[in-house]
């Protein structure tokens, strides 16, 4: 008991407050009173440390350090692609379905474009796709799923309604469905469709979570104070979950990048796209396979899974924010 | 030999992160073989790190720094782990404050017992039924009990279980971790008493863990105090009762008192346990103890023999080297202390004020109903009450958890509506309020919170905290509202306000977090404040402290209060009128000391009987009265500034 109490007494850091704050409810309050930090020694020790408090503990975590150093890799990658890529993506001069060599470290596509410089253009649609994808099935999902959990009654019947309905309905023959006949095509519309097909479960996460902190007592007391439904929502219950919001926003943005790359291969998306999932669709259509073009399908294929598991690695330092008993200590 | 001994043991919560908590330093005590031992101190002062250390069970990062745990002379902090999971539950067992949350939900109560008793003795499963039965007997739950789930048994009965499992196989030593706290104050009497009991019958040695002084002092053979991770007293309880030695123990003393005596007066210690993170190189209850001299603030004093325990205080240990040179005073008297007190005398009830009526409830009754399969049942939460709350009065609803005070707060504030009768506030009908009527409703009744740790969110600066209802309900722009939240910390003794205001919620101790709750109440102005167990989570130490701040306020500004409580003490204190609720009947009702003086209904008698009662020498009690005055005084002129 002890140790969990001494885990929670951390002075919090201003800037970090509303993502360490999350964590201080995560848990149980202690029921036990414990005496606090003297006031004047951890006011000095803050105004020493510039770091926030939540990037500490997701950087103590090793998994989510190398996550971290990954993801600004790729973040680098997809802002200098311009600079990193030897030739443009949608250069056709180049002779077909080459073999890697010194000129094309993996190839030549079967319409003659470099296979590396698209790679390296790629990462920038995964990485924009799974932002925004992610973000708006995020933001649904809170809308939905705090407003279900806190009125209650008759608005969470009806609300929960949509979400049981949005976990029955096969997300992928959905977007298949959708995408194949939107009139426009390309990023944009995959991003929209995964938004609008992905929030179901997230949701009902949401609503379960605002469940248990709606009867908290601060919450009355809000109520006692006057405030009003939006604000309680949004002010009081919000930031004691934001830890949970962003772990389910980093794996809603893994599904974005999975499921944009997955349509693409099935060929919803728009051709002249640039992007790792378009990429595998023209491996797959120009034979890769039969023409022995191992790194034209190999390539986009381990930066996807490599791009997915730094987010999930990510995950495990913000588990360690919302539980603290996870932190390496 | 002793059966248990502690020798300068130190457990330090060590992390990269942050300096390391000194939690447990150099303490040193034993045990005997069948002796009743109590660890009293306030949260924090590392009495439960001590009773984990002594089972090895700390988790990391606590770990023991130095010293050694000796059990039967067998050292334990370095004995391997598999010996010492033999030793476990065989030779020494436990049972927590959450111990009854620890049995399997999944299986019947009787195959807990088997788990236990198979793996650990070599009887047959005929007996282990019998020894079961004979167990669940010995902590008076019938045998035909074993064959429940525990969701089918009662928190106490729980408890119990937890106990008797404790006790399976007949351990030399039980520890106990506050494992009465958070049950009925009647339940909590009952499995006190009979562990007691049952101690003197079986010979095994406790160790009981425990806030609550008072009840330690009931049960205990010996008490030992811990204070801000050191043993400030080892005293015998017959000696401690006549004379506490160190003026720590003095203080913890002060907060019981007999509700039902013609004066009633308890103090509280200002102030607040030491950060930990550093270790104190004078004596760390120096700068809350009204006794202490400059020594005690240049050297650690020692345990050390005195009278007819052993204390750690430079004060006492003087009084003592006095004594033994110049025979002065006898060893009965103990040394002279000093302290911050709340009487009735003191409080402001003396001001007599005729309140005019502010909220009525008449005849009011609140019955649940549930459906089960075809048939109906109803349970009458609240039966027939009627009272009024006067502005500038409290009126005292008390009653175990159970009886119906909570839902007559619900039906006040408007939360819940009664099944029938009325609640008028002025000219308003509180039954009939709806949606916007609640809210405006609201400005005028508020509420202060039993948990100050819940109450407050952990998000929001106590500056925003207090804005919000200044805002909402006083109509204040942003600077203005920032302007008052000033004057209320400062209303509710929190100065200077300027350093209260920029912190978090967790940055404060349990009595200012109350305070806080209550400052937040205060806000709107309201007309009516309705305060449910506002002391009921804080530590001993500090409750008076919050019951004289309400009381201030409540006559002050004149709001009507209903102070609900399960406690007879503070709501004696603090109460003009008493309502005594007996599932959802008000069985008594009357004067405050009327009603705790002379109670005509059995239930008050066995509330009353449920608060620990201790035996005070005249001296003790003599030392307050000249004194309460002038420290009233000032402890009103600087009330929580602690440093």
């Amino acid at each position: 008991m002890d140790t969990q109490d001494h885990n929670l007494k951390e002075p919090l850091e201003q800037e970090g407050l509303t993502v360490t704050q999350g964590v201080t409810t995560a848990v149980p309050e202690p029921p036990i009173l414990e005496p606090e930090d003297d006031d004047v020694v951890p006011q000095q020790a803050r105004a020493k440390r510039h770091v926030p408090e939540w990037f500490e503990v997701i950087w103590s975590n090793r998994k989510a350090r190398v996550g971290l150093i990954l993801l600004l890799f790729f973040i680098l990658v997809a802002i200098f692609a311009n600079v990193l890529a030897p030739y443009s993506p949608t250069d056709i001069s180049f002779g077909p379905s080459q073999m890697p060599d010194s000129q094309h470290w993996l190839g030549t596509t079967q319409a003659g474009q470099d296979v590396f410089s698209q790679l390296i253009y790629g990462t920038r649609t995964s990485l924009i796709v799974g932002a925004l994808g992610g973000g708006l099935a995020t933001i649904i999902a809170l809308v939905i799923g705090m407003v279900a959990g806190y009125m209650g009654g008759i608005v969470d019947e009806i609300l929960s309604f949509f979400i049981n309905l949005g976990l029955v309905v096969p997300a992928l023959p959905l977007m298949v469905t959708v995408a194949a006949y939107s009139p426009v095509k390309g990023p944009t519309i995959i991003i929209l469709v995964i938004g609008l097909t992905g929030w179901a479960w997230g949701a009902r996460f949401k609503r379960s979570q605002v469940l248990t902190l709606r009867v908290r007592d601060y919450i009355t007391s809000a109520q006692f104070a006057g405030d009003g439904t939006l604000r309680i929502v949004f002010r009081e219950i919000l930031p004691n979950m934001l830890s949970l919001t962003v772990l389910s926003y980093i794996s809603a943005a893994i599904g974005a990048i999975g499921a944009e790359a997955g349509l693409e291969f099935l060929g919803v998306g728009d051709p002249s796209t640039i992007s790792w999932g378009m990429m595998l669709y023209w491996a797959n259509n120009g034979g890769a396979m039969i023409t022995g073009q191992w790194a034209w399908l190999v390539a986009p294929g381990l930066a996807l899974a490599a791009i997915t598991s730094c987010l999930m690695l990510i995950n495990f330092g913000v588990d360690a924010l919302s539980n603290p008993q996870l932190r390496e200590e | 030999m002793a059966l248990l001994e502690v020798e300068n043991l130190d457990v330090t919560y060590a992390t990269k992160q942050r300096p390391p908590l000194f939690a447990v330093r150099n303490v040193n005590f034993e045990l005997n073989a069948g002796e009743f031992v109590g660890l009293v101190g306030e949260s924090g002062s590392g009495k439960s790190t001590l009773g984990n250390a002594i089972l090895k069970l700390l988790l990391p990062p606590g770990r023991i720094t130095a010293g050694s745990v000796r059990f039967e002379g067998k050292e334990l902090t370095t004995l391997p782990d598999e010996e010492l999971r033999q030793m476990r539950w065989r030779d020494f067992s436990t049972v927590f404050q959450s111990s009854m949350n620890s049995l399997n939900p999944v299986t019947r109560i009787e195959a807990q017992f088997q788990d236990v008793m198979a793996e650990k003795s070599d009887l047959s499963n005929s007996q282990i039924h019998d020894r079961i039965g004979e167990l669940l007997q010995m902590v008076k739950i019938d045998p035909s009990f074993m064959r429940y789930y525990p969701h089918e048994l009662s928190g106490g009965m729980k408890q119990r279980v937890a106990l008797a499992l404790a006790l399976a196989l007949k351990p030399k030593l039980v520890i106990l971790d506050e494992p009465t706290t958070g049950l009925d104050v009647l339940v909590q009497k009952e499995i006190m008493h009979n562990l007691r009991t049952l101690q003197r019958e079986q010979g095994f040695a406790v160790l009981l863990i425990s806030h609550d002084l008072g009840t330690v002092l009931e049960v205990s053979d010996r008490v030992l105090v811990m204070y801000a991770g050191e043993m400030v007293e080892d005293a015998p309880t017959h000696g401690m009762l006549k004379h506490p030695i160190h003026p720590y123990t003095h203080g913890l003393l002060g907060s019981y008192a007999d509700p039902a005596a013609e004066e009633v007066e308890i103090s509280y210690i200002p102030g607040r346990p030491p950060d930990l993170t550093r270790v104190p190189k004078a004596c760390p209850y120096a700068p809350r103890c009204p006794e202490a001299i400059p020594l005690c603030r240049q050297a650690k004093p020692q345990l050390l023999p005195m009278w007819d325990g052993k204390a750690a205080c430079h004060v006492a240990q003087m009084q003592w080297n006095d004594e033994q040179h110049n025979h002065t005073r006898h060893s009965e008297e103990g040394p002279k202390l000093l302290d911050a007190a709340f009487s009735e005398a003191t409080s402001h009830k003396a001001m007599k004020l005729e309140g005019e009526e502010v909220l009525r409830v008449e005849n009011v009754s609140k019955t649940y109903q549930r459906r089960a399969g075809f048939k109906t049942t109803s349970m009458n939460a609240v039966n027939d009450v009627s009272f009024n709350l006067r502005s500038g009065k409290v009126t005292g609803l008390v009653g175990q958890s159970g009886s119906g005070k909570t839902t007559i707060a619900r039906m006040i504030t408007g939360t819940e509506y009664p099944t029938s009768g009325a609640i008028w506030f002025g000219e308003t009908r509180v039954d009939k309020l709806k949606g916007r009527g609640i809210h405006n409703y609201r400005k005028h009744v508020q509420y202060v919170f039993q948990d100050p740790f819940s109450a407050l969110n952990p998000v929001h600066t106590i500056q925003y905290l207090l804005m919000r209802p200044l805002m909402n309900y006083g109509k204040l722009n942003a600077a203005q509202a920032r302007q008052k939240v000033r004057e209320l910390l400062e209303t509710v003794g929190l100065t200077p306000a300027e350093q209260f205001e920029t912190k978090m919620a967790h940055q404060l101790s349990g009595g200012q977090r109350q305070r806080v709750v209550v400052a937040r109440a205060l806000a709107p102005d309201p007309d009516i404040i309705i305060a449910d167990e506002p002391i009921s989570m804080l530590d001993v130490s500090i409750r008076a402290e919050i019951l004289q701040l309400l009381d201030k306020l409540v006559r002050e500004r004149k709001i009507a209060m209903l102070y609900i409580t399960h406690d007879l003490l503070s709501a004696r204190l603090l109460s003009d009128e008493i309502l005594v609720l007996n599932q959802g009947h008000v069985v008594e009702q009357g004067a405050a000391k009327t009603v705790i003086r002379q109670p005509t209904n059995e239930y008050t008698q066995l509330l009353l009987e449920a608060i620990p009662r201790l035996e005070r020498p005249d001296h003790v009690r003599a030392s307050y009265v000249p004194t309460a005055e002038p420290t009233k005084v000032q402890v009103d002129a600087s009330p929580v500034s602690e440093e």
